[in-house]
């Protein structure tokens, strides 16, 4: 008898302690809690648990969860937490977005390469047809180059009959000058 | 199984309860976000990119280089022509006088 009766008080103490400690943020707690709030915080520390309220309402008994006062600077606290998720998940995305810049920067130093690079050949590529062009005004006259050329080359064939009729004209005269 | 976790377990404060809630709350919007970047495969993609990009800049450099090389070949072939173009132009007095020769 006496072991069920301590078991009871046991019990009882257990189930009193969770809704002592309970500090569920619920609005209806906390509405009712702060019309008499006043009277607890006259009472009892701020810290403390305030004890659970029962209201019978049409027969029915109802009861509120035991809460504790919210700490002060919650609010301050959830604001910071969001914040710095927020800066987080920016640095998560802002590495990705870095590298599209890199990609962009990269593409845009090799377009301007590639333009140089145009005008570059733009300017060879006329270059090349005036020479062209220059190059066939002079076509007539590398043909009289030609013409030239063949005209040396006759006249030192010429120039070496000369010189071996010459030659014949020499020994002969000096054949008939012996006799 | 959300509303048997929001129950005070034995032992353990609503407050603590709360804190966890949130915390795991925050580690799976950070796993979803890793998730999704890690999805869209665009590390990958842009890192093979850029290394792609990094061995195409030695060939352009060296396109450069040769375009830069036949600008001065070119310049060099405007001032022969140049000369020649000067010497040309007393091939037509040779010619008259190897025509009397001849």
């Amino acid at each position: 008898m006496a072991a069920t009766g301590d078991d009871a008080t046991a019990m009882d103490s257990i189930s009193r302690v969770p809704a002592a400690h309970s500090a569920a943020p619920n609005l209806t707690a906390g509405a009712v809690g702060h019309t008499e709030g006043p009277e607890d915080a006259a009472d009892s520390p701020a810290s403390a648990p305030r004890k659970p309220h029962t209201n019978s309402d049409g027969g029915v008994e109802t009861a509120e969860e035991a809460v504790e006062p919210a700490e002060p600077d919650i609010n301050e606290l959830c604001t910071d937490m969001f914040e710095k998720m927020a800066i987080f998940l920016q640095g998560e995305l802002t590495a990705t977005c870095e590298d599209y810049r890199l990609l962009e920067n990269m593409n845009k130093l090799t377009s301007l390469k590639y333009m140089e690079m145009k005008d570059i050949s733009i300017n060879i590529s006329r270059n090349l047809q005036d020479l062209n062009n220059k190059y066939a005004s002079l076509q007539p006259y590398l043909d009289q180059i030609n013409q030239i050329e063949e005209q040396v080359s006759a006249l030192e064939q010429a120039a070496y009959k000369l010189d071996a009729y010459s030659k014949k004209l020499e020994a002969r005269f000096k054949k008939l000058e012996k006799r | 199984m959300s509303s048997a976790e929001s129950q005070p377990r034995f032992g353990q404060s609503v407050k603590g309860l709360l804190s966890d809630k949130v915390g795991s709350c925050s580690g799976d919007v950070i796993a979803l976000t890793r998730q999704v970047l890690k999805g869209s495969r665009s590390q990958e993609l842009l890192g093979q990119a850029a290394r792609n990009m990094v061995i195409q800049e030695d060939a352009i450099l060296h396109s450069e280089d040769s375009l830069r090389k036949m600008s001065i070949i070119t310049t060099h072939l405007q001032y022969q022509q140049e000369a020649i173009q000067k010497n040309v132009e007393h091939s037509k007095n040779l010619q008259d006088q190897l025509r009397h020769l001849l």
